[in-house]
């Protein structure tokens, strides 16, 4: 038998916020390895696809304020989120994406399951590596966007530092862009498509819907408190379109293969790597 | 929600516009005619950060051939050539090779690869003496040099960076591999800029791919527990 209620997890802005994290994320990335590599034959061939080194940066720099952009609307979106009136229940209750002491209890349960003592933790709505996938944003994007500006107007930051900051700027931007690149193509690229409860991909962040039978095996407490407060029959909703999911599977596929491929030839070619 | 919360709501809204008009209204820096110019040096420092005194660099050279000797200062066992043996200290010669030998049939990168590796050179493809000058090269701080830290962002940097300070012209156009135990000598701020960064790379990674490759595993298992059972 097949599954066919679907309940919505997720909004149309926040499918849209993280469709633009991701398109612009994907764009950094690979002007930003063009960059970094530029010394080999491989990245002169990623900088040649956007016309250049030059280009490369160009676009790197006219993206990073497009992401700063939509990072300080994803805030003022979150002021708008908040329940002012209720603000204990908005930021601590069990909906929220802050972290909790639940959270380290499903984590040591977590890890207990993993080597096969005890049973699966009864996750909430968001998992603590959920939580981490979101506030890990809140730390490398402030400090690309940063050390980034800085980059771009060097003469302007010297108004008011000593020029060795920007050395400093430029190793931070890169240690951090590393960061950013192998958790993103390695773990979350993992996690969304490639493990069984999400292969061949985990539609939530497109479709904003998730299947309720799975929903329930992998979140049980949220789905029992959506049943105790009866608002499952609410937030039910239709299945995509065919021609939509077709639409997202091909974009997301092809985004892992530019992360896959950005990646490998990374390690690949890691030797010419200069943080300095 | 109810009609209260978004009146409650619009009100905040509103209060938060006039507060960011106000701030505007306060904050905003003065304008030039209310500049109070105390002296020449505290308008200089309006506009870069370092202090604009160079009294440190100020050494003018010997008159006499500038053969700084100081004798515990030794830079290696084997020194090129007798006469530059005697140069013990070559950091303000007029023509920083002076006595050594084979000096004009060698490469720069020969002789000083580590300063062959900063992203001028890698990546913007700069040579040496789009920086260093013409033959003599004179050590950094030679009293004339161009590279001499009193105006190197004029003679030197500017002439790519319009606009080039002083304070611009701190940057360390050789920098040290940030890792290395001469980077925490010479360079901590970058020395513990990179080992942080490591530490923060190292855990992050060894925490989450074995999490992520183990939680793939598990479900594996459960899955094909669940076909057993179909
Ligand atoms: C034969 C080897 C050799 C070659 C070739 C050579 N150098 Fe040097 N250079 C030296 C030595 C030795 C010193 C003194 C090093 C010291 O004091 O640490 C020196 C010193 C310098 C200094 C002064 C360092 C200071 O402390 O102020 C500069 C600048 C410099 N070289 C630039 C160059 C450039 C540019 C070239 C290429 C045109 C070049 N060198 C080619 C051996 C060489
Ligand atoms: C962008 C301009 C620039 C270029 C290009 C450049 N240098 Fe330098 N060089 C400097 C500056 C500025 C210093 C002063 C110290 C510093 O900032 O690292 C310096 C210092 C040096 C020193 C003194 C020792 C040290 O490391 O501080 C040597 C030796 C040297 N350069 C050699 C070279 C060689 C060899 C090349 C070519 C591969 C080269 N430089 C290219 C700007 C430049
Ligand atoms: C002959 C031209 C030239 C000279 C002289 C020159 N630069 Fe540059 N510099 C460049 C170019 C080109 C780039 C761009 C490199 C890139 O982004 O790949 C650059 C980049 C930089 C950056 C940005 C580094 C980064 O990581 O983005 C700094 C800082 C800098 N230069 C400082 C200096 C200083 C200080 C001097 C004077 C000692 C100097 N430059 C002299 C051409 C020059």
């Amino acid at each position: 038998m097949i599954e066919t209620t679907v309940i919505k997890r997720f909004s149309l802005s926040e499918r849209l916020f993280h469709f633009l994290l991701m398109l612009s994320f994907l764009i950094q990335s690979a002007t930003g390895f063009g960059r970094l590599f530029i010394n080999s034959k491989w990245g002169e061939k990623v900088c040649y696809v956007f016309g250049g080194y030059e280009n490369a940066s160009l676009i790197h720099h006219f993206v990073g304020g497009i992401m700063i952009a939509g990072f300080l609307l994803h805030i003022i979106f979150l002021l708008f989120k908040i329940n002012w009136l209720d603000l204990r229940q908005s930021l601590f209750g069990p909906d929220s994406l802050i972290p909790n002491f639940q959270d380290i209890r499903h984590l040591s349960r977590q890890i207990r399951w993993l080597f096969g003592v005890g049973d699966h933790p009864r996750f909430d709505r968001w998992t603590y590596w959920e939580k981490f996938d979101y506030w890990g944003v809140f730390w490398g994007l402030p400090l690309l966007a940063i050390t980034g500006i800085m980059l771009i107007y060097p003469l302007w930051t010297c108004r008011f530092a000593p020029g060795w900051i920007l050395n400093v700027a430029a190793l931070l931007h890169r240690a951090e862009a590393i960061l950013a690149v192998s958790y993103i193509f390695i773990v979350h690229f993992f996690i969304g498509h490639l493990r069984p409860a999400s292969f061949p991909m985990n539609e939530a962040m497109f479709s904003g819907n998730v299947v309720l039978g799975q929903a329930t095996e992998e979140k049980p407490a949220w789905i029992e408190r959506l049943k105790m407060k009866g608002a499952i029959e609410k937030i039910k909703a239709q299945p995509p379109s065919q021609w939509f999911r077709v639409i997202y599977y091909v974009f997301g596929y092809s985004s892992i293969l530019l992360g896959v491929y950005l990646l490998i030839n990374g390690i690949i070619y890691s030797r010419y790597i200069r943080l300095h | 929600m109810n009609e209260n919360y978004f009146r409650w709501r619009q009100r905040c809204l509103i209060v938060l516009f006039i507060l960011m008009l106000a701030e505007l209204i306060v904050v905003t820096s003065t304008v030039f005619s209310q500049e109070e110019v105390a002296s020449a040096i505290r308008r200089y420092k309006g506009y870069e950060s370092s202090t604009g005194y160079y009294e440190e660099f100020e050494v003018k050279p010997n008159r006499i051939r500038p053969f700084v000797g100081v004798s515990e200062v030794k830079k290696s066992v084997f020194s090129y050539s007798p006469a530059a043996s005697e140069v013990r200290v070559r950091t303000r010669l007029s023509d920083s090779h002076y006595g050594i030998r084979f000096y004009e049939n060698l490469s720069c990168q020969y002789c000083h690869p580590a300063e062959a590796m900063d992203i001028h050179t890698t990546r913007a493809n700069l040579s040496c003496r789009q920086c260093h000058g013409a033959e003599p090269i004179a050590s950094i701080e030679h009293y004339y040099s161009s590279l001499n830290p009193i105006r190197k962002h004029a003679y030197v940097c500017s002439k790519c960076h319009e606009g080039a300070s002083a304070s611009f012209a701190s940057y360390i156009v050789h920098e040290p591999a940030p890792g290395s135990p001469e980077a925490r000598k010479t360079f901590s701020e970058l020395y513990y800029a990179y080992w942080f960064m490591m530490f923060l790379l190292t855990v992050t990674l060894a925490f989450f791919i074995p999490h992520s490759f183990l939680v793939g595993l598990r479900e594996l298992i459960k899955q094909i527990g669940k076909w057993r059972n179909q």
